[in-house]
């Protein structure tokens, strides 16, 4: 894999959806919807939504199964799932507690989507971690080992620490098998 | 700068070293905990008995106000009015089972605290790390006002006012205040404030979390991270009472205690009062116009006033009783606040089960049936409602039960029993069952105890700071 360079497989990051910190998560959405509609010509879709600061550094993503997570209805304060899971509650209690919530009717509905739909992006982006990051010089396998060492769907391609664009698992994967 | 600055801007620094990954600074928190005037003031004491190994070793320290027993070495430490218990530590040749382990002690168990600021905390109970059973440590560890460290070795924590951890090995987590914590085993982890957890892996899991609006009324910090509210307020309004037993070098006898029952020499009891035999009562507990019956405690920081305990109740470390009739054999948890008035009192049934951190403040008259538990924040019959089950329908539970803003999920049955044989056990240590000249616990050996104090350096560089010594038989 030494010959294929990080660089050669990633998405430019003026390519990508991305959107400032304070955006509510409707336009983040559009934002995903307009750069999939505008580059059509990778087989794998965006899938994911880049968090700028001010400054335009990234400073976080929303993937699809994060704004899901966004607009999961909060029942109340002690039910936050994160919550029960970090004292150790099993998925089965996890999973029965839910049907109670829906059985009291506080499901997705209308009215809970347009309340989701204005939280802001910071509230439920997932923060870079430090081995999410490759350099644009860097080999396939170096980029592979982070990929699968981190569990990644997605690293953060950098030349000069400048974020410059995205290595998706999806990328790596066909390129990978196309060799084999 | 003096010796005591010194060590403690070096302690803040390691307990910040260990609580880096969660990103916690206790500098706010420490930054108003220590007063010059009040380490130079206070002595410290310590109990010699021949009932428990003597052994203290006091090496660069400063221990104001604080109460040792038993082996215990506090070393590079400020110690502020804490109590060190080593009354209930191993002991050599006693054979300890984990699992499917059997070890024989070679050592008589030591409390090792080091590097640490512990403002009147309790240290009690033994080391429930099978990886260290000859070992209490305490090490790189802040904890503010009345938190417990109740058989829960201790590595780079953080303990709000009021936070208990029990029987819980606990490394680099920050613990909120008036959180109550005993799962084995815990690492890295941050809890809010109010959090009651009981975890027993594969048994039970029981979590409450209170709301915080709620909570702050009675424990909040000030935003020079002081601690305010009804639990503190209600503390201090009492406080003056224990100037006159630090300060007067011999109190006269109290008569009207039996030969089998135990008042501390630090404890408070005021008139109108009854004691009944084979009862214990603690140092720093406060007793006024109440009545305790055979068998029960007030343990240390407890505070029993204007009430009635029938009998058998265990009133653990820092439980506040006022305006309530707790019926034989009720137990009231760690930290707890049974708060009825006059015209509002809390009736407690037969052999029910307050469970630690719980706060009873009625608003109207509230009665708790005889073999229920009740947990959490209750204030009147709504809140009751959601917050107390009776031990038997608890005992019925498998799989999990949501109530009000409680969980519990695994077998009930065996969350029943653990409290069962826990009150039993502490009844037993403590004396209550003593009869015969048999089955003595602490309200009979802590008769047999004398004290001594030791005092700090007034002036210069070590001004606060305590000279290192030993002390063996």
């Amino acid at each position: 894999m030494k010959n294929i360079l990080v660089k050669e497989l990633m998405v430019p990051i003026s390519e990508y959806a991305t959107v400032e910190i304070g955006t509510p998560l409707i336009d983040a959405i559009r934002a995903l919807e307009q750069a999939q509609e505008k580059f059509t010509d990778s087989r794998y879709q965006h899938r994911a939504v880049l968090v700028l600061d001010k400054c335009g550094n990234v400073v976080g993503k929303i993937s699809q199964l994060r704004a899901l997570e966004a607009i999961e209805p909060e029942f109340n304060f002690l039910t936050n799932i994160k919550e029960l899971q970090k004292f150790n509650f099993s998925e089965d209690y996890i999973v029965e507690l839910r049907e109670t919530y829906r059985a009291r009717e506080q499901v997705i509905n209308k009215d809970w989507l347009r309340v989701a739909g204005n939280k802001k992006v910071e509230e439920f982006m997932q923060a870079h971690s430090a081995g999410e990051y490759v350099s644009e010089d860097s080999d396939l396998d170096t980029a592979i080992h982070k990929l699968v060492s981190g569990r990644h769907l997605s690293l953060l391609v950098s030349n000069n620490n400048q974020i410059t664009g995205i290595l998706r698992v999806a990328d790596v994967f066909t390129a990978v098998f196309n060799q084999l | 700068m003096s010796e005591l600055i010194k060590l403690y801007q070096r302690i803040v620094q390691r307990v910040n070293i260990n609580l880096r990954e969660l990103n916690f600074d206790v500098n706010p928190y420490a930054e108003h905990l220590i007063a010059m005037e009040q380490m130079r003031s206070f002595y410290a004491f310590y109990g010699i008995t021949t009932d428990h190994p003597l052994d203290l070793h006091f090496e660069h320290s400063a221990l104001a106000g604080s109460y040792f027993l038993g082996k215990c070495k506090v070393k590079n430490s400020i110690l502020y009015k804490t109590d060190v218990r080593g009354d209930e530590l191993k002991r050599k040749d006693e054979v300890r089972k984990f699992q499917n382990f059997t070890l024989t002690l070679k050592n008589d168990e030591i409390i090792d605290i080091e590097d640490c600021i512990l403002i009147k905390t309790l240290i009690h109970n033994f080391s429930h790390d099978p990886e260290t059973p000859e070992r209490f440590f305490i090490g790189d560890t802040l904890s503010m006002d009345y938190a417990n460290i109740h058989g829960a070795p201790t590595n780079g924590c953080f303990l709000g006012p009021f936070a208990t951890v029990d029987l819980t090995r606990m490394r680099d987590c920050a613990i909120g205040a008036y959180s109550y914590i005993q799962a084995r085993e815990i690492s890295h982890t941050q809890t809010d404030p109010g959090t009651v957890w009981i975890y027993s892996p594969g048994d039970f899991n029981f979590l409450y979390k209170y709301p915080q609006e709620a909570l702050a009324e009675y424990i909040r910090l000030s935003t020079d991270m002081v601690p305010l509210g009804k639990l503190i307020d209600f503390i201090e309004e009492r406080e003056e009472n224990f100037g006159r037993v630090f300060d007067a070098a011999n109190l006269d006898t109290v008569d009207s205690i039996p030969d089998t029952s135990s008042l501390d020499r630090y404890a408070v009891i005021l008139p109108t009062f009854s004691i009944g035999e084979n009862v214990l009562i603690s140092q720093r507990a406060y007793i006024e116009n109440s009545s305790l019956g055979k068998g029960a405690n007030a343990q240390e920081n407890c505070i029993i006033v204007d009430s009635i305990l029938d009998g058998y109740n265990v009133s653990a470390h820092g439980a506040k009783i006022y305006h309530a009739h707790l019926q034989q054999g009720v137990f009231t948890g760690f930290n707890s606040f049974i708060c009825g008035s006059a015209d509002n009192p809390v009736t407690i049934g037969k052999d029910s089960i307050v469970m630690p951190h719980t706060i009873i403040d009625a608003e109207e008259k509230l009665e708790i049936p005889d073999e229920h538990i009740v947990w959490g924040l209750v204030r009147n019959r709504r809140e009751l409602a959601t917050n107390c089950i009776s031990l038997e329908k608890l005992a019925d539970i498998r799989g999990g039960i949501s109530l009000g803003n409680m969980h519990f999920e695994g077998n009930g049955k065996l969350l029943v029993q653990a409290f069962k044989d826990r009150i039993h056990h502490i009844l037993e240590v403590n004396g209550a069952f003593f009869s015969d000249n048999k089955n003595d616990g602490h309200a009979q050996r802590n008769q047999k105890l004398s004290l001594n104090t030791i005092q700090p350096f007034q002036f210069g560089e070590m001004e606060g700071m305590y000279p290192s010594i030993r002390i063996r038989p």
